[in-house]
């Protein structure tokens, strides 16, 4: 490239100092903008409510399920017997997940998905008015957590939506989530009252498929 | 200094960007219509011209040290979006800092073609935002381009701020090449050139 180069019009007249006017006002512009930043403390994380802990211990007993596969194709974990998992609600409220006998949904979501953000709301709406069918339970783990990542805390963001299912809060390791194979969010897996697995799928589903995995639970005893 | 409050910071510098940028296609546009606008036109381009080169360096500058804040402070990993975006901004610094340094305008197409394709994948990874499922329907439990790390003011999120640096990049180097090709004024008021050997932008 040519060290200098003639200018037109203007730029050759601008060769005169130009004032320092727009640098300082930048400047100040700037100085302003971190003084309102300090001063707003740049609050916005929503503290928990004392008692209530995000992350708690679990328990694992069986063997766990192979991860589904996020390729498609025949799930290798169909027929195969769930893992039991005991755990505590944010509150410490006990949730076990066991082979009671009784046909059950296990929902898998973390609080920074934008799927489960969408998903929860939709399905906590539909469940008002569609309750599931008789003898099916329905729990949820939250996984995943990280106080880092958005719309932390878990336990705020459900219970904004007004999420009523039983809610396990998973280790800071994730046990639960991998007791079961999750390979992406959101996670469901349809469990018969055999304690055998029907169904799993991931990713955002609409009311009639959700629907289909319950009824789902209800076969294969 | 929270991450709260460097990245409220940082989105404020980015409403101040998308005024300026407004406010400058508002000048570009309306300066056809009416002469009062094209008066305001000039005198904008008048006063920040000589200078627009050094500014755009300086967003580029304050871009990449935000995106650098985040992801080694704050420790948000960036997703592969992100790191396209990186991609176009960061040869920004090297290159509009040569071009103030050399007072040439030369690099002023290099510098635009990056801004653009740089605003262009901010453009659909706040599209994304917006519409999760145009990239899937579930969630990569690692680090997926949909995820929010950073919504200030109800609307900024690191990719909005990313295009609102982006546009006023382009709206430099745009007020930049208006600045060379405004109407010299009179000759006596500035030597001719010795010997005319390249374009300035």
């Amino acid at each position: 490239m040519a060290t200098t180069k003639p200018k037109s019009g203007a730029v050759a007249a601008a060769r005169k100092k130009q004032p320092p006017w727009l640098w300082i006002g930048v400047a100040g512009v700037v100085l302003l903008l971190a003084v309102a930043a300090i001063a707003s403390g740049g609050s916005g994380k929503k503290k928990p409510a004392a008692g209530v802990e995000q992350t708690r211990p679990v328990t694992v007993t069986g063997s766990s399920l192979v991860e589904l596969p996020t390729t498609g194709g025949d799930d290798p974990a169909e027929g195969k017997e769930i893992p039991e998992v005991t755990g505590q609600s944010f509150d410490g409220t006990p949730v076990d997940i066991r082979n009671d006998g009784r046909p059950k949904l296990i929902l898998f979501v973390a609080h920074w998905c934008p799927h489960c953000q969408r998903e929860v709301p939709l399905l906590a709406k539909y469940l008002k008015s569609n309750p599931l069918p008789k003898g099916v339970d329905l729990y949820t783990v939250a996984t995943a957590t990280a106080s880092a990542r958005p719309n932390y805390p878990p336990s705020a963001w459900l219970a904004k939506e007004g999420w009523k299912a039983p809610t396990m809060a998973d280790s800071d390791d994730a046990k639960a989530a991998n007791a079961f194979g999750l390979s992406a969010f959101p996670y469901f897996v349809a469990v018969n009252g055999s304690g055998k697995v029907v169904a799993r799928t991931t990713g955002e589903i609409t009311t009639d498929e959700f629907a289909g995995l319950a009824a789902k639970t209800l076969g294969n005893k | 200094m929270t991450v709260e409050t460097v990245s409220l910071f940082l989105a404020l510098l980015a409403v101040v960007a998308e005024l300026a940028t407004a406010t400058a296609v508002v000048l570009a546009v309306g300066g056809r219509f009416s002469p009062a606008l094209a008066r305001l036109r000039r005198q904008a381009v008048e006063a920040v011209g000589p200078s627009a080169l050094s500014l755009a360096g300086v967003v580029a500058v304050v871009c990449m040290a935000g995106s650098l804040y985040f992801s080694e402070v704050a420790h948000f990993p960036p997703c592969h979006l992100c790191w396209l975006q990186r991609f176009c901004m960061y040869p920004l610094v090297p290159i509009l800092g040569f071009a103030v340094w050399r007072r040439s305008g030369r690099v002023r197409p290099y510098a635009l073609a990056l801004a653009v394709i740089g605003a262009c994948i901010s453009t659909y990874h706040v599209a994304l935002e917006h519409h999760p499922e145009w990239e899937s329907s579930v969630c990569d439990p690692k680090n997926p381009c949909t995820l929010i790390w950073v919504k200030r003011l109800g609307y900024l999120t690191i990719p909005t701020m990313a295009l609102s640096g982006f546009a006023l990049i382009i709206t430099l180097l745009a007020v930049s090449w208006a600045y060379d090709r405004l109407e010299p004024p009179a000759p006596s008021d500035h030597p001719a050139p010795a010997a005319p050997s390249g374009r300035a932008g």
